[in-house]
């Protein structure tokens, strides 16, 4: 065989190849071998003790260094949050749809933004955002700043252009010491904007529930149904392998299989299978208050939340390895609604600020 | 013809896998974290991902002329990967974007 055939056909035969491995692993400058079993030790059971350690509230709230807290920020923040004049319609303020009376939420299945029209996803709790490490449902926003300033600007929510919302500010004289004293330095720009509602954002956090109590020691703080709830929540249905920790999430991001066309995460991650259809864990935490569920607001109740993940949810793809019929007796169903009512506190109701005039 | 070339290329590439991939590195992800938040391999050697953590996880770089994406891999998994340019190679997990680490790729 002439030499430049032989080429020619080594060529055409490397290109099946790298085709092939671009096909499957979408991305392949780096070399990639075999995948191989190997033995890992078994992760035993944990003791309810063991496991009990795993959920322990963290002291202090987490405020970054490129924006420490102080109460003179917070203040303006918890101002600026509540005013409805950061929207163009001066219409709805940042608790309209993250509102204290529904756990930080707003009880609808999808938001409502600009000219009352309904956005595409269910608008998340702001409870404990200080832990978050990422942002939004598809994590498109990396720091609770840039995240506090997008709903803002964007058309379909609160419609306000950043140059206005300043010049908007600059007319309510009351706004001006506030940000003098918040900001010495930087007074009123887009950017104090954001860090003052991001301080106060921080501040809130869910309140001590019954869970916390029998973490604590308090054996009678909940049910003997709701103990039980919380062995199948960290055995046989799983859900600690994402809602994990205190603030019961670890932002990851899952495809849980609901039947929905909303790509997700998949925007953010080309060629990432399991990123398709993918939303970022939300925290369990202050849980009753915040029906309708999931990232489409799909499904009213806790007990249609516990009868999803049993069933399994669209087998496709994307949808996470974790994702699978859980077999679960009607028993372990309502010991888990039972075990996720303990994680809602008696929510100490939120003062709504007078407004700057 | 094309069966043919193709298991000629095919061969070639077991051939630099299994002389290629001699790991120094492992790297671990037990409790949703990178056992090392940053390594420095030289060019051509392997590192190793290994799952031994309860849960999948799709380790993956953008990081340019060092892309890859394993997927999802079950606990349980191992897989080696060279890198071929010289750089930073910031390394995730797709699922957890608390896992990040860096690979510093030296010649």
């Amino acid at each position: 065989m002439p030499l430049r055939h032989l080429g020619r056909r080594l060529f055409i035969g490397l290109s099946v190849v790298v085709g092939l491995c671009c096909a499957t692993r979408a991305l392949c400058a780096a070399l990639v071998g075999e995948t191989r079993q190997v033995a890992i030790a078994p992760q035993g059971a944990r003791g309810v003790d063991a496991l009990k350690a795993l959920y322990r509230r963290p002291p202090t709230i987490p405020f970054p260094k490129e924006n420490p807290y102080t109460p003179e920020k917070a203040e303006l923040g918890k101002k600026l949050y509540f005013d409805p004049r950061l929207s163009i319609s001066a219409a709805q303020s940042c608790a309209s749809c993250h509102s204290p009376s529904y756990g930080w939420g707003d009880g609808l299945a999808v938001g409502v933004g600009y000219g009352m029209q309904q956005l595409g996803r269910h608008s998340p709790t702001i409870v404990n955002a200080a832990w978050s490490d990422i942002f939004m449902w598809d994590g498109r926003l990396p720091t609770l700043e840039d995240q506090a300033l997008g709903p803002i600007q964007s058309p379909g929510e609160m419609n306000m252009p950043l140059e206005q919302l300043l010049q908007r500010l600059n007319t309510i004289p009351e706004y001006k010491p506030l940000f003098s004293r918040a900001f010495p330095e930087d007074g009123m720009t887009a950017k104090t904007v954001a860090r003052a509602i991001a301080t106060y954002e921080r501040t809130v956090v869910s309140a001590r529930a019954p869970f916390d109590a029998w973490i604590d020691g308090d054996e009678k703080a909940i049910s003997e149904d709701a103990k039980r709830g919380f062995a199948v929540f960290n055995g046989k249905a799983g859900c600690a392998s994402c809602h994990e920790g205190w603030n019961f999430t670890n932002e990851g991001f899952q495809d849980i299989g609901l039947p929905s066309d909303d790509v997700g995460r998949g925007k953010f991650a080309p060629g990432v299978v399991k990123m398709e259809h993918a939303f970022k864990t939300p925290s369990l935490r202050e849980i009753a208050r915040r029906s309708p569920y999931m990232h489409d607001g799909s499904l009213a109740t806790l007990e249609q939340v516990v009868d999803h993940y049993d069933r399994g949810g669209v087998d496709r793809p994307s949808r996470s390895d974790l994702m699978k019929p859980l077999g679960l007796t009607a028993q372990e169903k309502s010991d888990l609604v039972a075990f996720l009512n303990s994680l809602t506190s008696n929510l100490t109701p939120t003062a709504a600020p007078v407004l700057p005039r | 013809m094309m069966r043919t070339s193709t298991l000629i290329a095919l061969a070639i590439l077991s051939g630099l896998s299994t002389g290629a991939l001699a790991a120094t590195e492992v790297i671990h992800q037990q409790g949703r974290t990178f056992s090392s938040e940053a390594i420095k391999v030289k060019k051509g050697e392997a590192v190793t991902f290994l799952n031994d953590d309860s849960v999948p996880h799709n380790i993956m770089s953008t990081s340019k002329g060092n892309e890859f994406n394993l997927g999802s891999q079950s606990p349980g998994n191992s897989t080696d990967v060279v890198f071929k340019e010289t750089g930073e190679v910031a390394v995730i997990c797709a699922i957890h974007p608390r896992m990040k680490m860096t690979i510093n790729v030296v010649d």
